[in-house]
């Protein structure tokens, strides 16, 4: 299990993470309130006295370094305030469920990734120069040169347009979804859309580091035990092959965190994404500002999550 | 004398590259005996490291086996099926390689890679092959061998990886270890207990041991009998202490002549080879050696020697033979 000092690494490491989103959130705090105008402004219909009273109410009447510090002390709480369109709606609960949304998504897609590119990489390199390390390659040079919008519109051309034309309605993708929990299929398909170019990279960088790890002399040892080639690969090779796919996890999982903005936007998800790009729209900065401290907290944490990876797989590092 | 356990006949091992066909075994042929130590010495590239390869069939592609027999204990491996070969690896036959730290695998433990030899070719419990892992470690003189099983093998050093090493390869009582440089990547005094372990161990299990080296020294320090390669071919072989004394091939000569020596008259120049090995892909017409033989004579330009007795269980492939070279050499002095 985790030493004494991993378990301090990781302490300080939280620390970091939970500063890293108070800077991000302040940054982006100080940011939204230079724009100008504000929420209320498209309310016409607002007489001076009620806006008076709004402004009072989210304390915009302040001044802006004691609106900043009854922020961050509310975000220390972990209160990130009030949206200002849906008056009297909490921001923290509301991100909170749109974030797991997002994170079914994301997970599903980050499994997805990892599982297809691992698989289609590895047997591209065990396959070397045959017919399927070619289409495994070729697949993979479609999949990392189309941004995943591209994708996503193609899949809702597919499944919820020609699928449903063609089954008379029958069977079809339908935009949009409702409540917290999707159904698989309702998952599986942005998920695909938002991992494939991942998976062509996983896929080509595993490939690479497979081929590398099998010329080792490690392996020609392995093979000298008398050990059959299914336990050589699995048990010798893959696991150092990983140690360069790991790497690239971290990265690799902001972008799935930044892509699934556009993605949940393409497929109706109520997800942390399409409401950044909701909120974006309507002015409601507390929720600009919440979904970014989210942003940052996720981002933080995936490559905390990695780095223990690392150990785990890799007895060469410690903390 | 009790039949070989080993059998090599003509064995030609060819790479089939883009350049063209490097043939880098060549019609290479010998007898292991039971319990018997044999080295096999020659400069790098002169196929030595091949000839091992090929006797578990463990050459990579575009290498070959194209020719010849490798008969253990009569069966013959070049032709058998690869479940059949796979068999026999770490079984029969182990083999232990040139760098103890890139030939173990980083990312287990040195107890599990060991106790993975016994499980590819016995059922036995977790608990046992730990105990006999233990124990192997142990008898390849690693302290705290009840600790260290758990380590990597970052955590080891050198000198015990490599013994960690032999103790894989001894972990099935193989007839025969095949070792591959096992010292070059050591500091001279871990060499020598390196060799000193292998001496022993030879004479407690009685284990065969092909040592394949560049040195001569750490044959003379382990072996009873030596092949001298050159270009893919045995140019001379016999009992190590009749080689060292009555080389007859010049190659075998010059390979002795530059050992530097603490003994040796300082005005001594220590004598190199000149030239470079030879291109295996174009070898040599004739003796593949005359290019940088300093007692060529004619014959040896465009006619190729075979093995030929030169003294008891002595040959050499060579027309001059040391023992005329030398004779000429010193009526040409008087």
């Amino acid at each position: 299990m985790l030493s004494r000092r991993a378990l301090i690494y990781l302490g300080e490491r939280l620390v970091l993470v939970a500063f890293t989103a108070v800077a991000v959130s302040s940054i982006v705090f100080l940011g939204v309130h230079q724009l100008p105008g504000n929420a209320f402004l498209s309310d016409r219909r607002i007489d001076p006295v009620a806006l008076q009273a709004i402004m009072h109410h989210y304390h915009l009447d302040l001044s802006l370094f004691d609106q900043y510090k009854l922020f961050v002390s509310g975000i220390l709480r972990g209160d990130l305030g009030e949206s200002l369109v849906n008056r009297g709606i909490p921001i923290t609960p509301l991100l909170l469920r749109e974030a797991t949304v997002s994170l079914e998504v994301g997970a599903a897609a980050l499994i997805f990734t990892i599982g297809l590119g691992m698989v289609l990489g590895v047997i591209a390199a065990i396959k070397q120069n045959s017919w399927i390390d070619y289409l495994a390659t070729a697949t993979s040079v479609v999949g990392y040169s189309m941004p995943n919008f591209v994708i996503a519109t193609v899949l809702v051309l597919i499944f919820a347009v020609y699928l449903y034309n063609w089954s008379g309605g029958a069977i079809y993708y339908e935009i949009g979804w409702n409540g917290t929990y999707g159904t698989l299929g309702q998952i599986s398909i942005p998920a695909f859309a938002l991992g494939f170019p991942y998976a062509s990279i996983v896929a080509r960088l595993t490939r690479a580091s497979m081929l590398e790890v099998l010329r080792q002399d490690y392996i020609r040892t392995a093979k000298a035990k008398g050990l059959s080639d299914r336990i050589v690969i699995i048990r010798h090779a893959l696991r150092n092959a990983l140690i360069p796919v790991v790497t690239i996890l971290g990265p690799l999982t902001i972008g799935i965190i930044t892509g699934s903005v556009v993605i949940e936007n393409v497929f109706g998800i109520p997800g942390l994404g399409k409401e950044f790009v909701q909120s974006i729209l309507s002015r409601d900065y507390n929720i600009v500002i919440g979904v970014f401290t989210f942003y940052a907290l996720a981002i933080g944490l995936a490559n905390l999550l990695v780095d223990f990876l690392y150990t785990a797989i890799d007895p060469r590092i410690r903390y | 004398m009790t039949a070989p356990v080993l059998q090599v006949k003509d064995l030609k091992t060819q790479f089939f590259t883009d350049d063209g066909v490097v043939k880098a075994v060549d019609g290479v042929s010998f007898d292991l005996h039971p319990g018997e130590t044999l080295g096999i010495v020659g400069e790098s590239g002169c196929g030595k490291s091949v000839t091992a390869l090929s006797i578990l069939r463990l050459v990579q592609e575009p290498g070959r086996i194209t020719n010849g027999q490798i008969l253990f204990k009569g069966t013959d491996i070049v032709t058998m099926p690869d479940d059949d070969v796979r068999d026999i690896r770490g079984k029969d036959i182990a083999m232990i390689f040139q760098d103890p730290l890139s030939s173990l695998n980083p990312v287990l433990k040195v107890g599990y890679q060991i106790e993975e030899a016994m499980e590819a070719h016995t059922r036995i419990s977790g608990k046992v092959a730990l105990s006999r892992a233990i124990q192997l470690l142990k008898q390849v003189r690693i302290p705290a061998a009840e600790s260290r099983v758990e380590d990597y093998p970052h955590q080891f050093s050198g000198g015990m990886r490599q013994r960690a090493m032999i103790a894989m390869g001894l972990a099935n009582k193989p007839s025969i270890l095949i070792a591959d440089e096992p010292t070059t990547a050591l500091d001279v005094t871990v060499q020598a207990q390196i060799l000193e372990l292998l001496r022993d161990l030879n004479q407690e299990t009685k284990t065969a041991i092909i040592l394949i080296t560049h040195n001569m020294g750490v044959v003379a320090g382990l072996c009873k009998r030596v092949l001298v390669m050159y270009a893919g071919r045995i140019v001379e072989q016999g009992p190590v202490e009749q080689i060292f004394h009555d080389p007859q091939h010049p190659y075998t000569w010059s390979l002795l002549q530059s050992i530097p020596r603490l003994d040796a008259d300082r005005k001594d120049r220590l004598l190199s080879i000149e030239g470079l090995p030879p291109d295996l892909i174009k070898p040599p017409s004739g003796c593949r050696f005359h290019p940088r033989c300093r007692f060529r004579i004619e014959r040896c330009f465009h006619d190729d020697p075979s093995l030929m007795d030169v003294g008891p269980d002595q040959a050499a492939a060579c027309w001059v033979t040391m023992r005329r070279a030398l004779a000429q050499d010193g009526q040409a002095r008087a």
